[in-house]
């Protein structure tokens, strides 16, 4: 049966590569990645930058690199052309008496202009870090909480690309006529079914871990990350399954799809924006509790016994939409 | 291999059935005709057969396997062409058959071999999708056989299929049931029952009019005529003799001695006009 399963699901996912639209929804996840990327400052790329007049004060050089990442160029032309660039270099440029002066662009966030002035200051009174008596305490939260939104909710739109790929893989077996041909042939209902599903499973992990690893998310624990994707691809592959089968058309059947967006969204939605007394609003929608894991999971900070509750929530609901929604695909399939 | 008792069948779940009480056993290595016209309940009676249908009324076993409580093993036993082809179009001819035989649990035949066999070969590359509509036909009946059925149920096999292409698809039945396949062939087309079957049975309104051999039913219902053509004088005449009245056996044999011939046909009946003076129904 299992030997059956996969050959189901090696045909769904060779067919699949070779059409347009299945193709496309494959590779959306990674032009995610890559827009995530762009669009939120990477985890490493939070470094102030400086651009120094190269060799004309070591010391200066020497405690900058400390606290920054420092470029060196040879004249003040250069150094003027470097700032103008799009990126949020500063420079620290001797003065004509022997002071010195931070040259910007103009549109660096304050915070970094701020930082330079007090890098310059300390090295200019010689203070260094045993001047210091302050001591560091943070909440954990390194990385930017706009980039883990953007993953979280892109985590949990590839679990619905997953869902349509089915949609588009019944709509195709229904206009070739050939699910009676597979009934003919020694495969349960509930194995064709099953294998129908893994495609549903399969492009949402994998293109979730493809994300993450592009977005520089390489040290979290990734069985968290499969086990909260892997349950919220149920609610998207039952979906998947009665857009096929109530669709003849692909395009319809993957607009339709989209639906799935609004209960999606609106959790992102409502578990950012909302007071904690209207939280319970949401507890209905798989969605929110696959944020909330999905959360813990992007910050490494969930235990096991966390996300084996958050997966089980997702799970649950599920199962009763599964309930509700299994005679039709079944019969739907028939 | 197949035995049907008292089977019934509704759409709406009420009294109208679409098949009404038929009856009918299939001997191992026969060819039964199943005849009628559209809607006389010909594929709901294969539907159920196959189990493609649920079975709601009635006895059916097939192949051993009782179809009220179907099991996957039955289907290691069985291959059906359908009318409408149904392969994937986006995989070749090829891939289809190769896909279709790792579904199996028993020695399945080579996927080329079939294709040379309906004559795909050179063509078995190219996407499903892009064959015409006699070639998928023709891949469809391939497929039916990947598994070495024991019972081939085939639907209109050459409905579709030029006359050269329909006679090579008679053959590959002819000979598949001389090694011992039992084939259930539903069709309405009575010149392929005529010369492929053992005995048909013709439905008309869910029910089974009557089942015999077609020999048997021409010697019952054909006329035992002989019609001639023949010169006399210059002058091109027809004329009818019966072969079992003495003196119109006499006059035939003057016909042929005095004149000169030009064509001469029994005048046994047709399977179609069998069907027409029993069920009172065309075909169509």
């Amino acid at each position: 049966m299992i030997r059956k399963i996969f050959l189901i699901f090696k045909r769904d996912l060779i067919v699949s590569t070779r059409n347009f639209i299945t193709m496309y929804i494959i590779v959306v996840p990674i032009i995610f990645a890559i827009i995530i990327n762009v669009f939120s400052p990477g985890i490493n790329d939070t470094t102030v930058e400086i651009v120094l007049l190269k060799g004309e004060n070591q010391a200066q050089e020497d405690f900058f690199k400390q606290f920054a990442k420092v470029e060196l160029l040879d004249t003040i032309e250069a150094i003027e052309e470097r700032v103008i660039k799009r990126d949020n270099i500063v420079a620290v440029l001797p003065h004509k008496t022997d002071d010195y002066f931070i040259l910007t662009q103009g549109n660096e966030p304050e915070y970094i202009v701020d930082y330079v002035k007090y890098l310059t200051t300390f090295e200019h009174f010689d203070i260094g870090m045993e001047d210091s008596m302050a001591e560091i305490v943070d909440y954990g939260r390194d990385l930017p909480p706009l980039k883990k939104l953007m993953v979280n909710a892109a985590m949990m739109f590839s679990a619905v690309l997953g869902g349509m790929v089915i949609a588009l893989n019944i709509v195709e077996e229904k206009t070739d006529n050939t699910i009676s041909a597979i009934h003919l042939s020694p495969v349960s209902r509930l194995g064709f079914i099953a294998g129908k599903s893994l495609i549903g499973v399969f492009i949402p992990v994998v293109g979730t871990f493809l994300m993450l690893l592009i977005t520089g998310f390489k040290d979290i624990n990734y069985f968290h990350a499969f086990l909260m994707v892997a349950t919220s691809c149920i609610i998207s592959i039952l979906i998947g399954f009665i857009e096929g089968i109530n669709n003849d058309d692909v395009m319809t059947a993957a607009g339709n799809m989209k639906l799935l967006f609004l209960p999606l969204f609106g959790s992102v939605a409502g578990a950012e924006l909302l007071a904690e007394k209207w939280q319970p609003l949401f507890y209905w929608n798989p969605f929110y509790w696959t944020y909330k894991g999905n959360n813990l999971v992007l910050s490494d900070s969930g235990t096991w016994i966390d996300i084996l509750t958050y997966s089980g929530l997702v799970l649950g609901i599920s199962m009763l939409v599964f309930m509700v929604l299994a005679p039709k695909i079944r019969k739907g399939l028939e | 291999m197949i035995k049907v008792k008292n089977l019934y069948h509704s759409y709406s779940n009420d009294e109208s059935y679409a098949v009404n009480d038929i009856s009918f056993e299939i001997e191992k290595g026969e060819i039964f005709g199943f005849l009628g016209p559209s809607g006389a309940g010909k594929s709901t009676t294969q539907n159920i057969l196959t189990g493609l249908l649920q079975l709601q009324k009635g006895e059916v076993e097939v192949a051993g396997f009782d179809v009220k409580h179907i099991k996957n093993k039955m289907f290691n036993k069985i291959g059906m062409s359908f009318e409408q082809s149904n392969v994937y179009n986006k995989m070749s001819g090829l891939e289809n058959l190769e896909f279709y035989r790792k579904l199996f649990d028993v020695k399945t035949r080579e996927p080329m071999e079939l294709i040379k066999m309906v004559g795909l070969d050179g063509k078995e590359k190219i996407k499903a999708g892009k064959y015409s509509k006699g070639m998928k036909h023709r891949l469809t009946f391939a497929r039916s056989m990947i598994n070495n059925p024991e019972i081939w149920f085939l639907d209109e096999p050459t409905t579709g299929l030029d006359p050269a292409i329909a006679a090579n698809i008679k053959d590959i039945i002819k000979e598949e049931n001389r090694k011992g396949v039992t084939v259930f062939l539903t069709t309405h087309n009575m010149f392929i029952a005529d010369e492929l079957c053992d005995r048909v049975a013709f439905i008309v309104d869910g029910k089974i009019r009557l089942i015999d051999s077609p020999k048997e039913l021409k010697l019952r219902y054909g006329e035992k005529l002989v019609e001639v053509e023949y010169f006399r004088n210059g002058e091109l005449l027809k004329d009818r003799f019966s072969t079992v009245v003495e003196e119109e056996k006499n006059q035939l044999i003057e016909v042929i001695k005095k004149n000169n011939v030009q064509t001469m046909h029994t005048k046994e009946a047709t399977l179609e006009e069998i069907f027409i003076k029993v069920t009172g129904r065309g075909l169509v």
